[in-house]
């Protein structure tokens, strides 16, 4: 699956008209999201360019990730992603982190992947991306299992979703809690009250993302109705928002590795 | 005579003479022409006559010479010369005056001609102007210019009191021209004060009527274009239906002179409705009546709004029938004369043929006409569940449309067609099937039970009504309204159940379960009746452990014969057989038990077979003898109907066998 992307900004004083510039394009009522995103960083050696090709054999892959099958040698930050309502903020009912849920309900868990943005100029950023959903256990677990990985940080997505054609519009904005991140070594059983939170960004900006799916990136004509989809959007919101493509490397997921030569210097955390 | 110097000797000679004597003939011919045009014809010209005229030139001549000579001799020659040459003097000075007065004269007329040629901007003549006209600067083109002294300058007495008159006339007109002016204006302003009132009461009656549309909830938009007598438009349409309505949905609100909005011909139009009649045997016996609506000013805008807005719904509901009457071909449904034909199943039991039409007509047309009839609730109902589930489909759009939408694929999403028909057909087959199912299961449980076994049933029309109020209770989809959920039950595939508990030979009861399942489209086209056997009962039929015990009928009474013949083996093969066990042996798949007891004689076994029948709620057990030979010779029967204080099976059979 391939994402069409455009980002755009808007000030904190313009958002909730916006809001409603949006709710008339999108003719629905906007919806509103609360997001966990969790990262997580492989702590494994990346594999040498080209070992993948003499290695035979190779039953020693953990199976169950087809995600770490995407990039042959680059390593890549993962995304745990949970989705979450009002009631979820401030409420420590001790249970640890679970994805259950029953059958029949929408899955609060998922594992997002997101491959570095495509080279080609279309006029909108396209990515490759891939979710995984969880339906049992517990995530944090399986995600240091499964890697293996390390917990980086976590941060709280906050903000609307409007849905225009085939492009999911999603006003929002990142909020994290203050304090030192850098000592935890886990994320939290629960979310803090949502109160407590603070946007990243200091001015309280929202950003708006504006995406179409696309489930085969070879296809041409299905590739072309989606820029042409998107590029509708982007027209249609000048004036009122500039949707732009960001800067290719700055939303470089890959995990910089350096060599362990200095293990003290290797875990700063 | 020299040529070189030609300049400074002139010798004035005359011509020198032709030679007379010597003419030549031509000369001399010339001459004879000549005097001939002179003299008049050669034969007049006699001697004598020349005489004559010689005679008299010589007299005249010699009377000049006579009074010069006289003159001449008065004078001395001085004196003369003098005179001669002042004559000369006035002479010369007479004809330069004579020139210049001719020059001054052409000079004008050139002037003339200049200045009519001056019209032409091409033209440069300022070079052929006489010096003088040139001073005068006259500016090109121009006629009449005169050069002279206004009355205020010039001193004169009738001047001045001309001038003073002149004045005095002048202010009069200027005061006559500045009232007159004035007037004007003030007629003017008037007339655009009023024209203001009008503009203001138009705008005012504009706006209030505006006002009180939108305060009726309809909701404004501007108009594309901005059209100045049309500033607004209501929109009155349902916002996510079909794209051929959507539309219609919109209306400009014009302004008349008055201010007042005039009604758009969309809001014109003979506002419609859905009609559904019932139909038996060729007789209608149920109409539909018009939907509830409160009573508004006839005229009113909003009242026409609002029957626009439901006409252009009922219209869309037709529309949306007679596209779904395409593929509903096959269960009686047809569009005939722009009305829906519904034939709906025919209740077990009632003969009459019963037949729904549906089609959209003018409101007004049926204003009046509401004859009481016995049907017309049922026609009544069938109109509003119809437009219920229009509704909610046009809010499930919304929902559906606001998820976040599957990836991008090369073959489009299909939209699906409302399922209004549809769902209608699948309640009637569903609650006819079920009925009349559920009818027969408990007259032969019933009969089963006066014949005193113990047989329990238990059933429903449609699992998921029953539990509905919990469900939307329990539900945790904060998206879709209670309204929502409930009509999203009966666009489902209906499921009904009944269950019917036998005792069995083991040790825990056992029930036969048949399923009534109900969805038009796949996979099961109508109803269908899934039927389970317990294990236990499957011993009866003989059947393998691992060989399915479901089966499925089409038709009720299909499914009604097979239980039939499954609760009359049960009651033979597992009821009896256990009372009699180790005496009875079946010797065949039907209903048939062979009880063996001590005969009369010694030694002898009798045998006794029961033939159990169950058929149409009724049960009948008959016993016959000899079972080895063809000829059955039944000996006696009881049939149980369901009627209280019977001898049950039991006991009957009993006392047969003794």
């Amino acid at each position: 699956m391939h994402e069409l992307l455009l980002y755009g900004q808007v000030p904190l004083a313009r958002h909730e008209q916006v809001l409603k510039i949006l709710a008339g394009v999108a003719a629905m009522q906007p919806r509103r999201v609360r997001e966990r995103r969790i990262i997580y960083k492989p702590t494994k050696q990346p594999e040498e360019p080209g070992a993948h090709l003499s290695r035979r054999g190779g039953t020693q892959n953990v199976a169950g990730k087809p995600v770490k099958q995407i990039g042959t040698k680059d390593l890549f930050y993962q995304h745990l992603v949970q989705k979450l309502s009002d009631n979820d903020f401030g409420h420590d009912n001790g249970r640890p982190l679970s994805a259950e849920v029953k059958p029949g309900q929408e899955p609060k868990w998922s594992l997002e992947f997101y491959d570095l943005l495509d080279t080609g100029d279309r006029g909108v950023s396209i990515r490759q991306t891939s979710s995984i959903s969880l339906l049992s256990g517990n995530p944090h677990a399986w995600m240091v299992a499964a890697g293996p990985h390390q917990f980086v940080s976590e941060y709280y997505i906050e903000g609307h979703r409007f849905v225009h054609g085939n492009v999911v519009i999603f006003l929002h904005r990142i909020l994290h809690e203050p304090g030192v991140r850098s000592l935890e070594t886990a994320p939290k059983t629960h979310p803090p009250p949502f109160a407590a939170l603070q946007p990243l960004d200091p001015s309280g900006a929202y950003i708006l993302e504006a995406k179409v799916r696309v489930h085969d990136f070879n296809q041409t004509t299905v590739l072309d109705n989606a820029v042409r989809e998107i590029a509708a959007f982007q027209d249609q919101m000048k004036g009122c928002v500039e949707l732009a493509l960001p800067d290719r490397l700055a939303l470089d997921p890959r995990v910089k590795w350096k060599s362990p030569n200095p293990p003290s210097a290797m875990r700063p955390r | 005579m020299s040529t070189t110097n030609a300049d400074t000797d002139v010798t004035l000679r005359a011509w020198p003479a032709p030679n007379k004597e010597a003419l030549t003939m031509q000369d001399l011919l010339a001459q004879v022409s000549q005097l001939a045009t002179e003299r008049g014809h050669l034969r007049d010209v006699t001697e004598q006559s020349l005489q004559h005229e010689i005679e008299a030139s010589k007299h005249d001549l010699g009377l000049i010479a006579d009074d010069s000579e006289q003159q001449d001799k008065d004078k001395p020659e001085e004196q003369l010369m003098k005179e001669k040459l002042e004559e000369i003097h006035l002479a010369r000075i007479e004809m330069l005056k004579k020139l210049e007065f001719a020059a001054f004269h052409a000079g004008n007329a050139m002037n003339l001609v200049n200045l009519c040629l001056s019209r032409d901007p091409t033209k440069n003549l300022e070079s052929a102007y006489t010096p003088m006209f040139k001073g005068f600067n006259i500016p090109r083109g121009s006629f009449g210019v005169d050069k002279g002294i206004s009355l205020e300058e010039s001193g004169r007495a009738e001047d001045i009191t001309l001038h003073e008159d002149l004045q005095k006339r002048h202010e009069v007109v200027v005061k006559g021209s500045k009232m007159e002016a004035l007037d004007w204006s003030t007629n003017s302003l008037l007339k655009a004060a009023t024209e203001l009132e009008k503009e203001v009461r138009k705008e005012t009656k504009y706006w209030e009527e505006i006002l009180s549309i939108s305060g009726k909830g309809w909701s404004l938009q501007r108009t594309r274009g901005n059209t100045r007598n049309a500033p607004y438009a209501v929109h009155y349409g349902l916002p996510e239906a079909n794209s051929r309505f959507k539309s219609r949905a919109l209306a400009p609100l014009r302004m008349n002179k008055n201010g007042g909005i005039i009604l758009d011909p969309n809001l014109r139009l003979k506002p419609k409705t859905l009609r559904v009649r019932i139909m038996e045997n060729e007789q209608i016996v149920g109409t539909s009546h018009l939907p509830a609506q409160e009573e508004l000013n006839k005229h009113d805008i909003e009242h026409s709004i609002q029957l626009s807005r439901d006409s252009l719904f009922e219209e869309e509901l037709f529309y949306e029938m007679s596209m779904e009457t395409r593929q509903l071909l096959g269960y009686g449904v047809e569009l005939r004369d722009s009305t829906i034909h519904i034939a709906t199943p025919t209740v077990i039991g009632q003969a009459s043929q019963r037949k729904i039409l549906i089609d959209c007509i003018d409101r007004d047309d049926q204003l009046g006409l509401q004859p009481n009839q016995p049907q017309n609730w049922l026609a009544q109902n069938i109109a509003e569940v119809l437009r219920l589930l229009l509704a909610h489909e046009h809010r499930m759009r919304l929902y559906r449309r606001s998820q976040v939408p599957p990836p991008m694929v090369d073959h489009g999403r299909q939209q699906s067609s409302p399922r209004l028909l549809r769902t209608l057909l699948a309640m009637f087959s569903h609650l006819d099937a079920v009925d009349s199912l559920h009818a027969y299961i408990h007259a032969a449980v019933k009969t089963l039970n006066s014949a005193g076994l113990d047989v329990a049933v238990e059933a429903s029309r449609e699992s998921l009504w029953v539990k509905l109020t919990d469900n939307i209770k329990n539900s945790e989809n904060t998206d879709i309204s209670a309204t929502d959920q409930i009509l999203q039950a009966f666009v489902k595939a209906f499921d009904a159940t009944a269950s019917i508990t036998l005792p069995l030979s083991g040790v825990q009861q056992e029930s036969i379960v048949i399923a009534t399942r109900t969805y038009i489209g796949q996979p099961v086209f109508g109803s269908e009746h899934k039927l389970t056997l317990p294990p236990s009962l499957a011993k009866v039929l003989t059947l393998e452990p691992d060989q399915p015990r479901q089966f499925k009928f089409s038709s009720t009474r299909d499914a009604a014969s097979y239980l039939d013949w499954i609760l009359a083996l049960y009651v033979a093969h597992d009821f009896l057989a256990n009372e009699y066990s180790g005496r009875s042996s079946k010797r065949s798949e039907d209903p048939r038990l062979i009880i063996l007891s001590k005969g009369s004689g010694k030694g002898r076994v009798k045998e006794d077979e029961i033939v159990i029948e169950l058929d149409k709620g009724e049960l009948k057990a008959k016993i016959t003898s000899n079972a080895q030979s063809d000829t059955e010779a039944i000996r006696d029967s009881h049939t149980w109907n369901g009627a209280q204080a019977q001898p049950s099976l039991k006991d009957k059979v009993k006392s047969w066998i003794g």
